[in-house]
């Protein structure tokens, strides 16, 4: 028999590293890790494109891994270590990838954005010098209606050849 | 006197985004990252069947579900907000139809809203929906063309008498019965173009919070234009405009799709006023693929006169458009589709019918070059005069393109196709691409049993048109503003959602007033401050809203030069305005930051001493028309291989070479380009809005509708050609659609050739493998 | 019709410290319990409902799960083992090219970060890879259940159709076991998507053993094409005693072809299907002929 507290419905405690933090929550079962991160820990930069697996616009680290967190329960992450876009940046200081992607004009609408981020960021963590068509496929689970992905895939790219493009903007 | 050089000027560089900062980082703000103290989830209880009578909805055990705060069916919603009243002006029956916020008698589609539930979170929303019972009395659905045109099936609108919607209605340009006289031969085709959809990152979404003490409503919407979203809620809300402010902040796309205020956003605002709660409804994907709306269903009869020698002379085209459930955008799209037909051809005639039919499936909506069908149409119809008469496809297109200097140089339609380069784009494509070696090795590839093809295919894009003279006044209003912090602030109804507007439009003005980038700010997206406009589309923006904000930026910087002299006792011509500075030989220091010069300036004017006629109101509101060159256009070319055996495609080459004017941001530019292409990449091999015959949708998920993924989008080459200045000052044009509008007839013209060794005859614009191995006869249709 | 509602249904959740526990759930769930693993096909379902579970009891503390080994009899891969662990898996890497090659058709990094091998197999949709694989493999699963202890289920006893196993529902999966493979086999896994990682339209797995240029013996399984991946060999394909490979393999595609009613969706017809079938069955087992040693011991892909 089910204790009752463990019934549909009922609250579960979790806890879990999130970009360096020790966060609490209560979450029902069905409470995805994407709707805990966005809605109870504020963090909204990680989006829901599709809520069905498919866009990839809510990946996110989760204990290193890209992950889809709408395909995650937030129970399920008890314990584990998350990292989301709003980790990427450090002391206010953009990643190189952030700033390639940048440099790039890689986005769009922006819609996309943080989980191209996140599964590009463990492309380069695991292959540092990835070629056109390794990017290709790394990034071909997420989808991005605006771009026609080469602006991305330059952005990758020059994030892991470190180089430097031309950003008029700064002037 | 300009103090900017050209090489510093940010006009025609890919400067980095001023929006990106935030998108990078995840602090973006989309309408379902804002919270709101004490706000509700909405979630809708829709129809599960395409066509039904609703006979009772049972709202009861939903009304006591947890967390549930209010359930409102289809009749209650007709007390808190009008119906929405069409006007079909071609119709034959009058066509006039109305309809619900919330169906009320009638589902007309499947996920036709029912109930809205308003709930402390979305899945207790959800929850409730699920226990909403509703007594439906089934229909025959009415699912194709040819159902909407049997009188023996129900009519989904009882007013319009059956389920014809407009026309058929025929406008004559030219001599069409003398052409088709004179001609040696007329091709005929049925061509067919699917029904496909927007399908933007971010799918429809409000935010609705009604302050009953002020009797406000604060909307956060995600929107092509906060002007239009406004009009729209008042009018069906019966709410004075001025008691509603509509703000967009991020909008993760639209490519059409997010005009105005639909049906579920009405609903929500109603229930926000009835509640005097925050209310918050995120569509999701299973709602945005099955009610958002699609579009392009379009088929045509077409006949075309033609010399042996391939010139075109004239086309004979029936159109019919399936608009789906309930009628909006189709009745306006067969007008473009009709005036833009002719294209950069040389037609000396063209008879066009059109009708519309409803149908049980999802209202047709503007997708990125809503009318491309002409394009595609024509670009087609040229392949297969080409492939009858026995001549190339490139010698047809050649032969009937205009030339630049030929005169009058203007469709038969009426336009005026001054400054176009279409004819120059084809030869430049031809070049780039080497056509007469690819053909060779085409030749040497099919002896070996691989299927090379190459396709063209070349338009022309009202962007946003030529003037029409004695037309209606058609202008965009930008307004600029010096602050007192010396920042240039640029007002615009232009409603960025990828564009980077925030970039473009800062370029144009900070270039145009003496100042650094940093220091204009393009203003969006607020009811509060935008200037009046409808917002973005029509590939507006360039030509229009940029040559507004140049205008608007020069006679503000006249008006602070003219004030400025008058405080310094200088004459203006010695002053100039160089990286957001007043500078000049008479200016003490050699220079002054204009905030100082703002509060000199505002000193003056209170204390009486700026001579009577200076125009001390730092502002500036100008209205554009888009100038003299309103063409954007060019030619696409793509080289496909196609394995016979299992019909995949695989895209080799793409590329295109094309003519927008003066660049404002050639990385914005090209981003346009390759995400239009993408998506006309999608239309021919990807997607399609499916249903079955009992008008059940089959695309309702990611895995179901397909969207391209970087594997599936070849390296996409741009060529820009250099474009013929009609205008002394503003020569850019837009190119948000010129990409979609291009790339399907471009790559069905590829396959097509690839497989014409099989005799196979290309008449749509979907080709998924399955279809082609059917074309090429290997198995049966 | 799919809901339109796409928050997940309610549900209890547990994560048992102990297979044990875990059963013992199971057992109390009564059938409306589930067990979840990666969960990666499983909450998509959830999120159209199109299973409604009371009680996910996910395996996630279950301690020796994980892990990839080998004994005398072949590769045994734990329940938790993801698909992206069994893909950089040395001992898969080295004794199961077929199951490396069906791996790198699944999804996408982050599905296969987590999505698991035996998730996939219990999952049994008739257009995955894996049971495929598993059928021409010749794979056993382990199933514990609390009151009957452990069994062994062999993977062409296992798919009994779409979404259904010989699992009962107090049964839990602990490991999958891939036999070694015999020397002189060539493998090959073969689909055609709408795109990459999407689920096949038609999947081909093929084993070929060879004796210089004659086939010896041949195993295939298709998915896509039925409610269920089923094995056919030479015998089944009526193509015993066929000593030479040329000429056999477009045979073996028309007899597959032949004897196949395939479903039909918006992403294929049937006729489509069954064409594929023909054309992906030749082309498989000409790709595993040739990778086929003629002197005995298995190649690579």
């Amino acid at each position: 028999m089910l204790e009752p507290e463990v019934g549909q419905g009922a609250l579960l405690s979790i806890r879990l590293q999130v970009n360096g933090e020790e966060r609490e929550g209560e979450v029902e079962g069905r409470t995805t890790l994407a709707d805990f991160l966005r809605d109870q820990l504020g963090l909204t930069g990680t989006h829901l494109g599709c809520e069905h697996g498919v866009c990839g616009a809510c990946t996110v680290l989760l204990d290193s891994l890209p992950t889809r967190s709408c395909l995650v329960l937030a129970a399920s992450a008890d314990g584990c270590r998350v990292e989301t876009v709003e980790g990427l940046a450090r002391d206010g200081r953009l990643s190189r990838l952030q700033q390639a992607m940048w440099d790039s004009h890689s986005f769009q609408c922006g819609f996309c954005t943080p989980g191209f981020l996140i599964q590009a960021a463990a492309l380069l963590a695991e292959n540092p010098t990835p070629t056109e068509a390794e990017v290709r496929h790394a990034l071909s689970g997420n989808l991005c209606r605006c771009t026609g992905y080469e602006s991305i895939v330059r952005g990758v790219l020059a994030a892991a050849e470190g180089r430097e493009l031309a950003g008029e903007g700064s002037k | 006197m300009r103090a900017l050089v050209p090489a510093e000027r940010y006009t025609g560089a890919s400067v980095r985004r001023v929006e990106d900062e935030r998108l990078l980082t995840g602090r973006g703000t989309y309408v379902a990252d804002v919270r709101l103290p004490g706000m509700l989830h909405a979630a809708f209880c829709r129809s599960p069947l395409p066509h039904a009578r609703i006979v009772a909805v049972h709202t009861e055990s939903a009304r006591l579900a947890p967390g549930v705060v209010a359930v409102f069916d289809g009749a209650q919603m007709a007390q808190m907000a009008s119906p929405v009243a069409s006007l079909i002006e071609s119709s034959p029956s009058g066509g006039k139809v109305s309809f619900g916020i919330l169906a009320v008698d009638k589902a007309r589609l499947v996920g036709d809203p029912v109930a809205l539930v308003v709930a402390e979170s979305r899945a207790l929303a959800e929850d409730a929906c699920e226990l909403i019972q509703v007594d439906y009395e089934e229909l025959a659905p009415v699912v194709t063309v040819e159902q909407a045109l049997d009188p023996n099936l129900p009519a989904i609108f009882e007013e319009l008498g059956g389920n014809r919607l407009f026309g058929p209605e025929t406008k004559v340009f030219g001599n069409v019965d003398g052409a088709f006289a004179r001609a040696d031969r007329v091709v005929r085709a049925s061509i067919h173009q699917h029904r496909h959809q927007n399908v933007p990152m971010e799918g429809r979404a409000i935010l609705a919070s009604f302050d009953p003490s002020s009797g406000q409503l604060l909307v956060r919407a995600s929107t092509q234009g906060v002007n239009t979203t406004r009009r729209m809620l008042a009018e069906q809300l019966r709410m004075p405009l001025d008691r509603l402010r509509v703000v967009a902040e991020d909008v993760g796309g639209s490519f059409g799709l997010k005009f105005g205020a639909s049906r579920e956003e009405v609903a929500c605002c109603a229930a926000s006023r009835a509640l005097g709660r925050p209310v918050r409804w995120i569509e999701d994907r299973w709602e945005n693929l099955t009610v958002s709306g699609q579009a392009r269903e379009e088929s045509f009869e077409v006949e075309a006169a033609v010399t042996a020698g391939g010139l075109i002379l004239a086309l004979r085209v029936q159109m019919v458009i399936d608009s789906g459930a309930y009628p909006g955008f189709a009745p306006l799209v067969v007008d473009t589709v009709r005036e833009m037909m002719p294209g950069p051809y040389r037609l000396e005639a063209l008879a066009f019918t059109s009708s519309g039919v409803v149908t049980n499936k999802a209202s047709y909506v503007a997708y990125r070059g809503p009318w491309a069908a002409e394009t595609f149409v024509r670009e087609r119809m040229v392949d297969l005069v080409a492939q009858e008469l026995g001549i190339s496809a490139m010698e047809v297109r050649l032969r009937n393109l205009a030339t630049r200097d030929e005169a009058p140089l203007r469709m038969v339609t009426g336009p005026s196709l001054a400054g176009i380069t279409a004819r120059d784009s084809l030869l430049r494509a031809a070049e780039m691409v080497d056509l007469a070696s690819l053909q060779e090795h085409q030749r040497q590839l099919r002896e070996e049993g691989r299927y090379l093809g190459v396709g063209f295919a070349t338009y022309i894009e009202p962007a946003p048109g030529p003037r029409q003279e004695g037309g209606e006044e058609n202008t965009e209003r930008v307004r600029v503003e010096l602050d007192r912090e010396g920042s240039l602030l640029v007002h615009t109804a232009q409603m960025p959602h990828g564009q980077g507007h925030r970039t473009t439009l800062a370029q144009v003005a900070a270039d145009e007033f003496g100042m650094r980038l940093g220091q204009v700010r393009v203003m969006v997206g607020d009811t509060q401050r935008t200037p009046e406009g409808f917002g973005t589309g029509g590939s507006r923006f360039a030509a229009m809203a940029g040559g507004a904000a140049l205008h608007g930026a020069r006679r503000l910087r006249g008006k602070v030069l003219e004030a400025a002299a008058q405080i310094l006792d200088l004459a203006p011509a010695e002053l100039d305005i160089s990286h957001g500075e007043l500078v000049g030989p008479g200016v003490p220091g050699g220079r002054l930051p204009l905030a100082e010069l703002v509060r000199r300036i505002e000193l003056a004017a209170r204390s009486g001493q700026l001579p009577p006629g200076t125009d001390a109101d730092l502002t500036a509101t100008e209205d554009f028309d888009g100038g003299q060159s309103g063409w954007s256009g060019g030619t696409h070319c793509c080289v496909v291989e196609v394995d016979p055996d299992t019909g995949l495609v695989r895209i080799l080459r793409y590329l295109v070479v094309e003519d927008c004017g003066d660049l404002i941001n050639p990385a914005v530019v090209d981003g346009q380009i390759r995400g239009g292409v993408a998506q006309g990449v999608g239309a021919v091999l990807l997607e399609r809005s499916a249903y079955d015959p009992q008008g059940q949708y089959l695309s309702a998920t990611l895995m179901d509708y397909l969207l391209p993924t970087s594997l599936d989008i070849p390296h996409i080459e741009i060529e820009h050609l250099i474009p013929v200045r009609l205008d002394p000052d503003v020569n850019f044009r837009g190119v948000g659609e010129g990409g979609m509008i291009a790339a399907p007839p471009t790559i069905c013209n590829a396959i097509a050739d690839a497989i014409s060794p099989f005799g196979a005859k290309v008449l749509e614009q979907h080709l998924p493998p399955a279809r082609i191995v059917e074309l090429i006869g290997a198995i049966s249709a | 019709m799919l809901s339109w509602l796409l928050k997940l249904p309610p549900f209890a959740y547990r994560a048992p410290e102990s297979l044990e526990e875990g059963l013992e759930l199971l057992a109390a769930g009564d059938g409306e319990a589930r067990v979840l693993a990666g969960g990666q096909s499983l909450i998509p379902m959830l999120a159209l409902r199109l299973a409604r579970p009371s009680l996910l009891v996910d395996l996630r503390r279950v301690p020796g799960l994980a892990e990839v080994k080998e004994d005398g009899a072949g590769l045994r891969i734990g329940a938790l083992t993801t698909e992206l662990v069994a893909e950089r898996d040395p001992l898969v890497r080295a004794r199961s090219p077929l199951l490396l090659e069906a791996l790198d058709f699944i999804g996408h990094p982050a599905i296969r970060s987590r999505g698991t091998v035996v998730g996939s197999l219990c999952h049994a949709d008739p257009a995955a890879e894996l049971p495929a694989a598993a059928l021409v493999l010749g794979a056993e699963l382990t199933a514990r259940s609390l009151g009957r202890g452990s069994r062994t289920i062999p993977a062409r006893d296992f798919f009994l159709g779409p979404f259904t196993t010989a699992l009962e529902f107090d049964e839990v999966v602990t490991e999958v076991r891939v036999p070694a493979a015999p020397p002189a086999e060539g493998t090959c896994f073969l689909e055609v998507s709408r795109r990459p990682g999407d689920f096949a339209m038609v999947g081909v797995a093929a084993a070929v053993t060879r004796e210089g240029d004659r086939v010896v013996d041949l195993r295939l399984a298709l998915t896509g094409v039925g409610d269920r991946p089923r094995l056919l060999t030479l015998d089944e394909l009526g193509l015993e005693g066929r000593a030479s490979s040329e000429g056999l393999f477009s045979e073996a595609g028309r007899s597959v072809g032949a004897r196949l009613r395939p479903p039909e969706d918006l992403h294929a017809s049937a006729t489509y299907r069954r064409h594929l079938s023909t054309v992906l069955t030749e082309r498989a087992l000409r790709t595993a002929f040739g990778r086929a040693d003629i002197r005995g011991g298995a190649a690579g892909a």
